[in-house]
């Protein structure tokens, strides 16, 4: 079982010119994640969502604090799911999918093709797809390394309304039968609820707001009135938490 | 092609009128005469009979050892430069000096290191080609974006799939950029080589005719040179892009797949 401790965490990043104060990306976050359970990250852009991913990830380090990130006490094995596809171009489907895995199985990365309904392409090359094919591509992609945590930063927000909802409905799907834990970052509060087990709310300058579990069956759909309930409700707590930092900042 | 073969056409005729004006240069026809006798053998008068096939397979043998050597190195050394900010800070002056040396330079330098022995047109052709290598390269290992560098990152991939996958694919464009001077300037290396110090080969050849003041035999090797280089751009070089760039070129020429035709 996989198990994510984070523990005061802290990022500075340096000014973004010569003589700019240095900007505080993230302020003591502490939280864990334990089981296989779907968490959503979400807050306002500019509050720290992708850099807690990337020090979680290894990509980047913390200025201070600690990541504890276990599978049954062993190091956990990662995937990630970014923003934009990120695939090789010059490399077809099958090779990009080859390219993380530790072996060279092509019936495995294609197994997981067929999971995201794109088992047809494995000769095609990436621009040759559309952009919700190359995100399901890199769904597949960080799903086939079978992942202990699998991070997804903002995966559809790159996308139209209409792709973005029918891969989050694909994502459930795929979620329920392989049951990951997961940790997902997003701006969108409709997304997190639709998805999540639980939802970490981050406030402007990265402290944690708010922890909420999310206790609907699975699999949800955005037109669901108990989704769309909760989801008022959450940006309604947005509401208080802007007002809280307003006032903090008048102060 | 039609404009290609207009071109063609107009400087073969612009030829043909230069020789009416000038005694001292050969007309196409002449100088097609002096390819056939030195491509089949035959005599030129007295004793002297073509031997292109030996002089230009010499000159073959020399070019493509020393071109393989300086691909190789400047391939290894461009990637180290592009990969290593303090291999690049080291180098990058280096670098410099040897893209500004002209082959002639490297010609009598390495007569001198060698003497006349086999290895100095080889080592011409080598360290003539080789800065060019190493820049393209350096600069296809640097175009690699952070969003893939980090993917990778992210991944854990292991080093030598990152240099497979990632690395090889970055800089194929470089490289055909990088091959394509190297083939130029080393062919220009190995001849200047051969035309003072070689005993045989297409530039000793080539003074061979220059020194029996034969005009049409000085421009017909000339010609001989020219053709092989514009031949192995077309059949080989400009192949093996195709083959390279095939994924762009079916993003371009095909048509992105519907979603809808994906049962979403």
């Amino acid at each position: 079982m996989a198990t994510l401790e984070v523990k005061d965490l802290i990022k500075i990043f340096p000014g973004p010119s010569a003589g700019a104060p240095p900007v505080r990306a993230l302020n003591g976050i502490s939280f864990d994640v334990s089981g296989n359970v779907f968490v959503s990250i979400v807050g306002p852009s500019g509050c720290g969502k992708s850099t807690l991913l990337n020090i979680i990830s290894g990509v980047d380090s913390a200025t201070a604090g600690e990541i504890r990130l276990t599978e049954d006490g062993k190091r956990a094995r990662l995937g990630y799911v970014f923003q934009d596809p990120r695939l090789l171009p010059w490399r077809t489907v099958m090779d990009n999918m080859l390219y993380v895995r530790d072996d060279d199985s092509e019936t495995e990365a294609a197994r997981y093709l067929d999971m995201v309904g794109l088992g047809h392409t494995v000769e095609m090359f990436p621009g040759q797809l559309s952009g919700g094919m190359q995100q399901r591509v890199g769904i597949a992609r960080a799903f086939s390394v079978e992942p202990d945590l699998l991070l997804m930063d903002e995966p559809f927000s790159h996308l139209d309304a209409i792709t973005a909802r029918s891969l989050r409905d694909h994502l459930q799907e795929i979620w329920a039968r392989t049951r990951k834990t997961v940790v997902f970052v997003t701006h969108d509060v409709m997304e997190a609820v639709q998805l999540s087990d639980r939802i970490i709310v981050l406030a402007a300058g990265g402290v944690i707001f708010e922890d909420i579990p999310i206790e609907l069956p699975h699999p949800r759909r955005s037109s669901d009135p108990a989704v769309a309930t909760l989801q008022a409700e959450i940006l309604g707590r947005f509401e208080v938490m802007e007002a809280e930092m307003a006032k903090r900042r008048s102060g | 092609m039609a404009a290609r073969w207009t071109s063609a056409i107009a400087f073969l005729l612009g030829w043909q009128l230069v020789t009416l004006v000038s005694t001292r240069v050969p007309s196409p026809v002449r100088v097609l005469e002096f390819l056939w006798l030195e491509v089949s053998g035959g005599s030129h008068g007295g004793v002297v009979r073509g031997e292109f096939i030996e002089h230009f397979l010499g000159t073959l043998g020399r070019y493509t050892i020393g071109l393989v050597i300086g691909f190789t190195a400047g391939l290894l050394i461009g990637v180290l430069i592009g990969s290593s900010s303090l291999a690049r800070a080291l180098a990058s002056d280096t670098i410099l000096v040897l893209l500004a040396l002209p082959a002639i330079v490297w010609a009598f330098l390495t007569t001198m290191w060698f003497g006349i022995d086999v290895k100095a047109p080889i080592v011409t052709v080598a360290l003539s080609a080789f800065p060019f290598v190493v820049v393209n390269v350096a600069q296809g290992v640097r175009s690699i974006t952070p969003d893939l560098r980090r993917m990778t990152a992210a991944f854990g991939v292991e080093r030598w799939k990152q240099f497979r996958y990632l690395t090889l694919g970055a800089i194929s464009g470089y490289v055909f950029a990088g091959l394509r001077f190297a083939v130029i300037i080393g062919w220009n290396g190995v001849l200047l080589w051969e035309w003072f110090a070689g005993q045989n080969g297409v530039g000793f050849r080539t003074r061979y005719w220059y020194d029996a003041n034969r005009y049409q035999g000085f421009v017909g090797w000339v010609v001989a040179f020219i053709v092989f280089i514009v031949l192995l751009d077309r059949f080989v070089f400009a192949r093996l892009e195709r083959r390279a760039f095939r994924w762009r070129d079916r993003a371009t020429d095909v048509e992105i797949i519907e979603e809808t035709t994906m049962g979403l």
